[in-house]
């Protein structure tokens, strides 16, 4: 099998189905032409009774509730672009062969695992409101007829068996042609093939040949390539305006099952996300999620997204959305014997998501000691993904209570007797320690000095101050 | 008719298999390298379980706990989640390598400690988590509906993680353990060892939950 083709009967409808949330489960009919002129084109299996070709008024009488829209060519634009991203999963070389359909060149891939991974592709699409069918074969053509009769996969090992109950129509004869072949008691391709070429070219001209050729399936042709996407971006623009975050979330959604598919088919993983919502004031809301653990899991980013998506507020109604994916290399690692590693990595990434969504993203990590003297200088890290061997123990060991900062700190009234505070916020001073003093950046315009005194306040509990130029504080309790 | 102590033993033994969670084993969690507490809590903070620590004032050595609670984890290489009510926690104030394996979530607000709370006590990845809800105002503390302690309880009874409530009032209704940390600590002890110091803290048991000896007869 050299050749696969994926198609989607009945395209344009499902591309509008699968880019408006309302159509789910409805019955809907794809209409052509205005007004009284406009017939049906495409219906829904819940359209009962209305059937293409059949006049747009009379859609209506026969199917009550029936929903007629016309074709929404942005939605078959991104319904190709997922077909197209599913194509490239299987094999690098692969033709747009039309709207809902696209050619692969398998030569050279793995049988048994093309034919899995057809399977699988097929369940992705359907689960992204595309259901597709795919037919594998040696020709392109053999793989267009196994792809309309495939449910949802079908391979052909054996041309001729396959072919020989397939209806004449497979080879789309003329007219004139089909009504000759009927006269013969000619139905089917198999029949047709089992007339010598010579003979039907003879009777029927280098059309019959040319069809005899198509019902033998032996036809080849030279695959138009297209390039796989180099740049991972989708965007939708909105008629009309949304100001509710379910939109948002359903067209995300699609574009994220999307884009996931052409990461994999690229061989990468998206280490950082990018949303951007167009408003109605003409301004911009921008946001840029990196993601803890580059992937291609388009329900993780889902999960990253609605986590921020649900403490958004614009200012106004949003009229466009672009989701952009930052590719990179697939993370290798393997983690040592005895390191201790994540039980529930995607559980541990999407918490910290939540929780960068609930108090901020800059205030949840771990933290380090930053490199200077300066009290209360630390940053904030991306938890490790195993917990390392701990360090020998400090040669000084911590010594005291621990300090418990008030932040900001806060300020407070001291009263000093020989340079020695005796009294804080009124409150008579039992000891003192200190002072000690620490200053750093005395060559930048931050420059800092601070002065440190520990006093145990006659009515209970020993507090940490710290004077600067702008005068005294309490910077916590040691506790 | 059955006697007292045959209706006793099945009421026990109906208990253990409605409630199995409440009979696990107490203890499995991380010790807290604080004597007085662990022995309180007989040998370290039980997984699965609410562990409610009162520092009515300040200076009796409940961040000593934490610190204490921090080399622990370290030393067994797992994880601890800091919900830090009033982001108070000083990263400079205990050795760098204790933080290596600390989430700290710094909140201004109890709605957030409280929401920060329920998240990481689900994860099942973290080996203890610490919510600590001092220097909240105790007016917004008593204002947190019993449901959401209980909701908070269900939760870590389903999970692996010891949870240390640290409140500046008893407030967690029916929590299976309360210690109260009561020694005020001095100006003279900031030359003291740490370790020394964390041996000498006291802890009054305010509430213990029946352990599974117990529950079992």
């Amino acid at each position: 099998m050299n050749y696969a083709v994926l198609r989607v009967r009945d395209f344009a409808l499902h591309a509008l189905r699968r880019s408006d949330p309302v159509l789910a489960g409805r019955p809907v009919a794809l209409i052509a032409g205005e007004g009284r002129k406009a017939v049906v084109t495409e219906a829904a299996p819940e359209a009962a009774g209305v059937t293409p070709g059949l006049a747009a008024t009379l859609a209506m009488v026969r199917c009550p509730g029936v929903i007629l829209r016309p074709r929404d060519p942005d939605a078959e634009v991104e319904a190709n672009r997922l077909l197209l991203a599913a194509a490239f999963t299987l094999a690098p070389r692969v033709e747009f062969t039309g709207p809902g359909c696209c050619t692969v060149d398998l030569q050279g891939a793995d049988p048994a695992r093309t034919g899995a991974e057809m399977r699988l592709r097929v369940a992705e699409l359907a689960r992204a409101g595309l259901p597709a069918q795919i037919g594998a074969a040696a020709t392109p053509l053999l793989a267009a007829y196994a792809a309309r009769c495939a449910e949802p996969v079908r391979l052909v090992p054996d041309p001729r068996a396959f072919l020989a109950p397939l209806p004449l129509a497979f080879a789309e004869p003329t007219d004139a042609h089909a009504e000759i072949l009927r006269g013969w008691g000619i139905h089917t391709l198999g029949q047709l093939t089992a007339l010598p070429k010579a003979e039907v070219g003879r009777r029927l001209g280098t059309d019959g040949a040319a069809l005899w050729e198509r019902a033998a399936g032996e036809a080849t042709r030279v695959l138009r390539l297209v390039a796989p996407p180099t740049t991972f971006i989708a965007e939708w623009d909105y008629d009309p305006p949304v100001e509710s975050v379910e939109p948002l979330l359903f067209r995300l959604r699609r574009f994220a099952e999307r884009l996931a598919l052409e990461l994999r088919a690229a061989g990468v993983v998206a280490e950082k996300l990018t949303l951007r919502l167009f408003l109605e004031d003409e301004t911009e809301y921008g946001r840029e999620f990196r993601l803890p653990e580059p992937g291609a899991d388009a329900d993780l980013w889902l999960r990253v997204l609605l986590a921020h998506l649900e403490t958004v507020r614009t200012a106004a109604r949003v009229t466009g959305v672009r989701l952009a994916a930052a590719p990179a290399r697939p993370p290798a690692k393997q983690d040592g014997l005895f390191d201790t590693g994540l039980r529930d990595s995607a559980a541990f990434w999407e918490n910290l998501a939540r929780l960068g969504a609930l108090v901020g993203d800059d205030r949840v990590g771990t933290p380090a000691p930053a490199d200077t003297h300066r009290p209360d200088a630390f940053t904030l890290e991306k938890p490790a993904e195993t917990v390392p061997a701990a360090a020998p123990p400090p040669v000084h060991p911590p010594r005291g209570p621990v300090l418990r900062r008030f932040r900001p700190p806060r300020p407070a009234q001291v009263v000093c007797a020989a340079e020695r505070p005796v009294e804080l916020d009124r409150e008579p001073v039992r000891a003192a320690a200190g002072p000690w003093r620490v200053s750093g950046d005395w060559w930048k315009p931050e420059a800092w000095a601070v002065e440190t005194w520990q006093v145990e306040l006659a009515a209970g509990g020993v507090y940490q101050l710290a004077r600067t130029a702008d005068g005294w504080c309490v910077e916590g309790v040691l506790d | 008719m059955p006697s007292g102590p045959a209706t006793l033993a099945a009421l026990r033994s109906l208990l253990a298999a409605r409630f199995p969670e409440k009979a696990r084993k107490t203890g499995g969690g991380p010790a807290t390298g604080v004597a007085a507490v662990d022995e309180a809590l007989s040998g370290g903070l039980p997984a699965g379980r609410l562990t409610e620590l009162v520092a009515a004032a300040p200076g009796t050595g409940a961040q000593l706990v934490l610190a204490g609670l921090l080399a622990s984890t370290r030393g067994a290489r797992q994880r601890l989640a800091l919900v830090d009510g009033t982001d108070g926690f000083a990263p400079d104030a205990v050795p760098a390598d204790h933080l290596r394996h600390l989430v700290w979530v710094r909140c201004r607000a109890p709605d957030e400690a409280f929401a920060a709370g329920d998240l990481l006590v689900r994860d099942g990845n973290y080996a203890a988590v610490v919510l600590d809800l001092r220097g909240l105002a105790v007016r917004a503390l008593r204002r947190q509906p019993a449901a959401g302690w209980y909701r908070l309880q269900r939760a870590a009874e389903g999970g692996a993680a010891a949870v240390l409530v640290l409140t500046p009032v008893p407030l967690v209704p029916a929590v299976p353990w309360r210690l109260a940390l009561r020694t005020p600590l001095t100006l003279a002890d900031r030359r003291t060892p740490r370790a020394a110091l964390a041996a000498g803290l006291t802890v009054d048991l305010e509430r213990g939950a029946a352990t599974a000896a117990e529950l079992a007869g």
